[in-house]
């Protein structure tokens, strides 16, 4: 029984993966095909394939794909450093201090990893408004950070209780400064926490939608996200510049995944067994 | 570091951090971002149910209970509610169910199995609105299902966007294909963490597969079920995007749209933020209640070895 089904494993899940991964392949293969191929036959392998849907959107004359992906790039790296930095401090900070407060600031802070953005969004454009960071990519960056946060000190806080209290202690004896104790003592060794903090947050802040539709707002560009829903409506006859939009917005993300494919893994491993 | 060790060490002395002065370098900046655009605009969300603030009228005043009972009697507020729930309901089940028969099918570490885990991945780094593109594609009326049907005699194929008793299904059912790698990964990482000698003792007794799944694979990876839970949970409630881009709420009033939908849509449209707001609270209230109370129950049964 258990010898037979070993036999099977193998076909029953590429089967499955096949079936699953089938929108994709619609999608993949639609972007290199010309509109009336797409429509006369949507299963079909683009023979030959064509690069016209790609030369579209790389070369609109409004540039929006490059601005956004200028805009997009630009949100994630500040978003993403600032959290690793901040949190990690934060963290640090709540985890070693034995102030009686920041027992319940850890647990408010974790709390904030369920709220939907739909609940803070309108008072967050006031207050961003009121600090003159409307429709800038400062504006979208401060809503991120602290939006994300408690997810960069969830992480962190897990992985600083792990870390030995005594290097720290030893680091001080020395004299080093509080800031220099930080940097060259401990953040070293939250490394690998530091990795899956930065791979999530990156592909979360890069995916984000509502934020920057709402603070960039209109005037001040979009981000490629942000860009593939503006286009859904532009392009509603032309699916295949749609689809080719939708995979140069993506492409990031998925480079990103096939370079640190073990790391995403080990993060959530990391996560999910302790 | 290798300084003589006759210094006497006093460890009540050796504080690692200086309260005062850490402070602010340390835990300031990050708590002032949180608070300023976290826990003030969650109170001001809070404090905005109880006025009938309206973005094109300036004059704004205390009206008490009044946007609550409005809505507890309004039938849109329960229909979005309903929609939000049925969503909620099948993107935690199934997901979970699917993502776990999944891990246990590709629990192997070959090549091919690593492999297969990337494909199940790959939704899950996309961004909700390419999701929905990659789906509009497959479900449009003259979408790519329809057409296999079509061509497989099927004569009336169903609107899978279009149809009111259809649609939210079909937007549940996005959205679970988008989270299921997500949990497969999870569950392979609670698999992995299960000690060998406790199958090894457990065929020693004479345990067949099923005896083997639910004494000892089930009570393991219990933390794993918890993680999985709520961040479907976190993510049903939520959902937005698919729905923008797929239906825009439709077909008809409100049939698929969800409270953070509705909230986001009457927001932006701003003629009624003081009732957007009574909503917001609403949907706060259920998200931390449900979310306490399934965590609470989930983390009972954890085991730690």
């Amino acid at each position: 029984m258990r010898d037979r089904f070993e036999v099977v494993r193998p076909i029953a899940a590429i089967a499955l993966a096949a079936v699953f991964f089938f929108p994709v392949y619609v999608v993949v293969m639609g972007m290199l095909k010309p509109p009336e191929e797409i429509q006369s036959s949507p299963l079909g392998l683009p023979v030959p394939p064509t690069g016209e849907n790609f030369s579209a959107v790389l070369g609109r004359e409004d540039g929006l794909y490059w601005s956004a992906l200028l805009n997009s790039v630009q949100i994630t790296v500040l978003s993403v450093l600032a959290l690793t930095l901040l949190s990690a401090m934060l963290a640090h900070y709540l985890v070693r201090s034995k102030a009686r407060w920041t027992r319940p600031a850890l647990l408010m802070l974790l709390a904030g990893l369920m709220i939907p953005p739909a609940v803070i969004l309108q008072p967050v454009t006031q207050v961003l408004g009121a600090a003159g960071l409307m429709n800038s990519v400062a504006g979208v960056v401060c809503a991120n950070v602290a939006y994300y946060l408690p997810f960069g000190v969830f992480v962190f806080s897990g992985f600083i209780g792990t870390v030995p209290v005594e290097m720290e202690e030893a680091a001080s004896i020395d004299g080093a400064s509080r800031f220099r104790m930080f940097w060259q003592v401990v953040f070293p060794t939250l490394r690998p926490a530091a990795a899956s903090v930065m791979i999530f947050l990156g592909v979360w802040v890069w995916n984000d939608f509502l934020t920057p539709l709402v603070v960039l707002g209109p005037e001040s560009g979009t981000t490629v996200t942000v860009g593939v829903y503006r286009s859904v409506g532009e392009y509603s006859t032309n699916f295949g510049t749609l689809y080719a939009f939708s995979f140069l917005a993506s492409l990031p993300v998925l480079l990103f995944f096939v370079a640190l494919q073990k790391q995403f893994v080990a993060g959530l491993t990391a996560g999910s067994v302790k | 570091m290798l300084r003589p060790r006759s210094r006497p060490r006093n460890r009540e002395r050796l504080s690692i951090l200086r309260p005062a002065r850490d402070f602010s370098g340390f835990a300031l900046p990050g708590l002032f971002l949180y608070g300023v655009l976290v826990l003030v605009p969650i109170g001001w969300t809070v404090v905005l149910g109880f006025t009938d603030r309206n973005r094109f009228d300036p004059q704004t005043s205390w009206v008490g209970l009044d946007q609550f009972s409005h809505l507890l009697q309004d039938d849109q507020f329960w229909l979005v509610l309903k929609n939000t729930f049925v969503v909620t309901a099948i993107v935690v089940i199934v997901p979970n169910a699917l993502g776990l028969a999944i891990a246990l099918l590709l629990d192997r570490e070959t090549r091919l199995y690593r492999l297969l885990r990337s494909v199940f991945f790959t939704p899950v780094i996309l961004s909700g609105i390419v999701v929905s593109v990659i789906w509009q594609s497959v479900l449009r009326p003259d979408g790519v299902l329809n057409r296999v049907l079509a061509d497989a005699g099927v004569e009336s194929a169903p609107g899978w966007l279009s149809d009111p008793g259809i649609a939210l299904f079909s937007i549940s059912g996005i959205i679970c294909w988008q989270m299921l790698g997500f949990c497969v990964v999870v569950y392979l990482a609670g698999l992995n963490g299960v000690p060998r000698e406790l199958y090894e003792a457990a065929i020693v007794d004479g345990a067949g597969w099923w005896r083997r799944f639910r004494s000892v694979t089930w009570p393991m990876i219990a933390s794993a079920v918890t993680i999985n839970t709520v961040m479907l949970l976190i993510s049903g409630f939520k959902v937005y995007e698919h729905i923008l881009v797929l239906t825009n709420g439709g077909p008809g009033r409100n049939t698929t749209a969800s409270i953070a939908f509705d909230v986001i849509e009457k927001g932006v449209r701003g003629d009624r933020i003081g009732f957007a707001a009574a909503e917001a609270t609403i949907m706060l209230a259920v998200i931390v209640v449900l979310s306490g109370v399934v965590l609470r129950l989930l983390q009972r049964r954890e085991v730690h070895l």
